[in-house]
């Protein structure tokens, strides 16, 4: 069941290997039918990475088996999924050059880790851990996306002002589109990333005692989740929009991106197994 | 043998030009008249706004010339001057290089534009409908149309917009998306504004405003649009709820300033705001550009992106000018095939005659022939004569495609006294 399982994640590494090379090549020799293949490539992957997933989920009982490569599947999962999902309602298949590079880097990540590490140590499972877990990743996974639509943004923003959209800009989907994705993506991604914290704060109130341990991924990720409130905030009720969104949202997901590295690699946290 | 006989934009001047197009609408049954000319075989006839061209399938190539010049330098009554120097006559490949050009509109007088596709296409569907037309022509015709087809599909000659009309088009729709639910304000009644407005009319945007000083010029305009009217005074307002603002006056100072704009981007919860300053002097007052969510273009800027297109098209059109030589190359190959043809069938018919001759012959003492025998004596000559004609045949298919197929033809004739 295991080898099974490899094989699946590695395919599907195979797979997005692929898509992320023709997403970045479409890019580069601005052909948006190649954007196309990728998706149908990337779907491909997310197939693969779907099987891997439904044979761990069979193969173990509870969180026994489920280690960092996990976790890092259904990141991968997570954003390919919710890429490929918009993908049916707008034309955006030019995200995909934004997005599958940060899907590739999960999967590349999940197959170098060890499951066997057992990670989530077996007093803390439960269903609220289950809970946390999930709804953190997804709500993460929606600030990746919104953030690679800002970065979009702002290249196409750059072009319109400065009169020159020409062939990169044909490319590109539109500001409205852009901005559009940005604003889904803070609008579920800020409510999942909520409840999940809560679960997670439960969860310590319940076992520790206390609902904020002095953990620094949960101090980090307290201040990554109110500045992410704050501009959900502003985008609602003051209307901020378009490329101030854009940028900001850029430079908060590079925070939440320097906080993640930074933790992992310096900090001791429960949080260590991501 | 295929000739083009005509005149366009580029060697005619327009009052030429009109003469011709009169004179060739007035003509009641022009294409029976042009039928009529010894020589010419089949024959098309196309006239469009830029161009009045013949092209015939013929037997003498320079009689054929001169009397279809003639004929259109009688239709347009030019000059014998101006007949010298407006007229083309094309023959053979050259001829079928430019019908192609022409149907791909690597001719006209804004490349790649699609219009004369279909003019093309009429044209052929009249000769059609007369019985002008004939196997040479038809197969042209249908090549001519294959590789505007393949020019379109296989390079970028039609792919971005070179007017500034649809390029604004074209921009709205890359700040916007989708056009539909979008608010335009046109601010002057000019006419641009008023095309421009039309453009995204046609591609969604659904509810439009007309500023104008004069307000029941404004009225007239706005009725077409099924609009509103304002008068400029109610500008603040209109440009608040306006997603897309073209602006076209001949106000001497801007008449939507920074100021304006700032004002109302409150109200507007940072919308994005295109906006078109097709006037000059400028309506809009360049700083408005530095606002955040605001576009704005003026109309050297859309025309920059024109030049930036043509540009591209010009780069296409030698891709083009490459699948024209293919398929040219395809069609002449084909047409002088057809030429080495009567010349087959009729080799094929002395060997059928001297068959039936000899056969004739023979009939006294194939009489006492058995059930049957007869038949296979008849299989046997047969298999012979088209054994011994399949290589003539063959080769002067060959010889005639690859190259011309006077020479070979006529050492067939001579060979096999066709002609006498």
């Amino acid at each position: 069941m295991i080898n099974l399982e490899m094989t699946m994640l590695a395919l599907s590494l195979l797979v997005c290997t692929l898509a992320t090379a023709g997403f970045l090549l479409s890019l580069l020799i601005k052909k948006i039918e190649l954007a196309k293949v990728s998706t149908w490539i990337l779907a491909i992957g997310f197939l693969f990475l779907t099987l891997n997933l439904l044979g761990a989920a069979i193969h173990s009982s509870g969180w026994d088996n489920f280690g960092s490569r996990h976790f890092l599947s259904i990141y991968a999962w997570t954003i390919s999924g919710i890429y490929l999902g918009l993908q049916l309602q707008t034309k955006t298949r030019l995200l995909g050059a934004f997005i599958s590079p940060f899907i590739l880097l999960f999967l590349i990540a999940a197959v170098g880790q060890g499951s066997d590490k057992n990670l989530v140590p077996p007093e803390w499972q439960g269903w609220l851990t289950t809970f946390h877990l999930v709804l953190a990743i997804a709500g993460e996974a929606l600030f990746v996306l919104a953030s690679a639509a800002g970065a979009m943004f702002m290249i196409q923003n750059n072009l319109i002002k400065h009169k020159k959209p020409g062939s990169l800009g044909r490319l590109l989907p539109s500001l409205g589109d852009l901005d559009r994705i940005n604003h889904l993506g803070l609008l579920w991604g800020f409510p999942l990333l909520t409840l999940g914290m809560i679960a997670g704060a439960v969860y310590a109130a319940l076992v520790w005692g206390s609902l904020w341990p002095a953990d620094p991924k949960v101090i980090w990720s307290l201040a990554v989740w109110i500045v992410y409130g704050v501009l959900l905030h502003q985008r609602l009720a003051i209307g901020w929009k378009g490329s101030r969104m854009a940028l900001l949202s850029c430079v908060v997901f590079a925070l939440f991106i320097l906080s993640a590295v930074v933790i992992r690699f310096c900090f001791s946290t429960v949080h260590n197994f991501i | 043998m295929i000739v083009l006989v005509g005149l366009n934009h580029k060697t005619a001047p327009l009052s030429v030009r009109e003469r011709l197009f009169a004179g060739c609408q007035e003509q009641v049954g022009l294409l029976g008249d042009l039928q009529a000319i010894g020589g010419v075989l089949e024959i098309l006839y196309l006239s469009t706004c830029n161009r009045v061209e013949l092209v015939a399938a013929v037997e003498d190539v320079p009689q054929a010339l001169k009397a279809l010049k003639y004929f259109l330098a009688g239709q347009g009554s030019l000059t014998n001057e101006e007949a010298a120097a407006c007229l083309y006559g094309y023959q053979d490949e050259e001829a079928i290089r430019h019908l192609f050009r022409v149907t791909s509109s690597l001719d006209s007088q804004v490349l790649g534009e699609a219009q004369i596709l279909g003019q093309v296409k009429d044209a052929y569907r009249q000769a059609l409908a007369q019985n002008a037309t004939g196997v040479a022509l038809n197969r042209l015709m249908h090549r001519a149309f294959r590789t505007a087809k393949r020019v379109r599909t296989e390079t970028g000659i039609a792919a971005n917009p070179v007017s500034v009309s649809f390029t604004a088009v074209e921009l709205a729709k890359k700040i916007f998306g989708s056009l539909s639910g979008k608010k335009v304000l046109l601010i002057g009644a000019g006419e641009m504004a008023e095309l421009t407005g039309q453009h995204l009319i046609g591609n969604g945007a659904d509810e439009i405003t007309v500023a104008n000083r004069s307000l029941s010029q404004a009225a007239v305009l706005a009725e077409k649009f099924h609009g509103k009217a304002i008068g400029l005074d109610a500008l603040d307002t209109a440009i608040g709820d306006a997603d897309i603002v073209i602006s076209s006056t001949g106000s001497p100072a801007p008449i939507v300033t920074e100021e304006m704009i700032r004002q109302c981007l409150h109200k507007r919860k940072n919308r994005l705001l295109f906006l078109i300053d097709i006037a000059v002097p400028r309506d809009i007052d360049p700083a408005v550009d530095g606002i955040e969510n605001v576009y704005l273009y003026n109309i050297d800027n859309l025309q920059d992106i024109v030049d930036e297109n043509m540009k591209n098209r010009r780069r296409e059109a030698l891709k083009a000018e490459q699948i024209v030589a293919e398929e040219v190359t395809h069609y002449s190959h084909w047409l002088r095939e057809l030429e080495a043809v009567p010349t087959i069938v009729s080799l094929r018919g002395k060997a059928e005659d001297i068959v039936r001759m000899e056969m004739a012959k023979a009939q006294s003492w194939m009489a006492k022939f058995e059930n049957g025998d007869r038949e296979k004596v008849d299989a046997l000559v047969n298999g012979i004569v088209n054994k011994i004609l399949h290589a003539p045949v063959t080769v002067m298919k060959e010889e005639s495609a690859e190259f011309s197929s006077q020479d070979i033809v006529a050492a067939a004739r001579h060979l096999f006294r066709l002609d006498d």
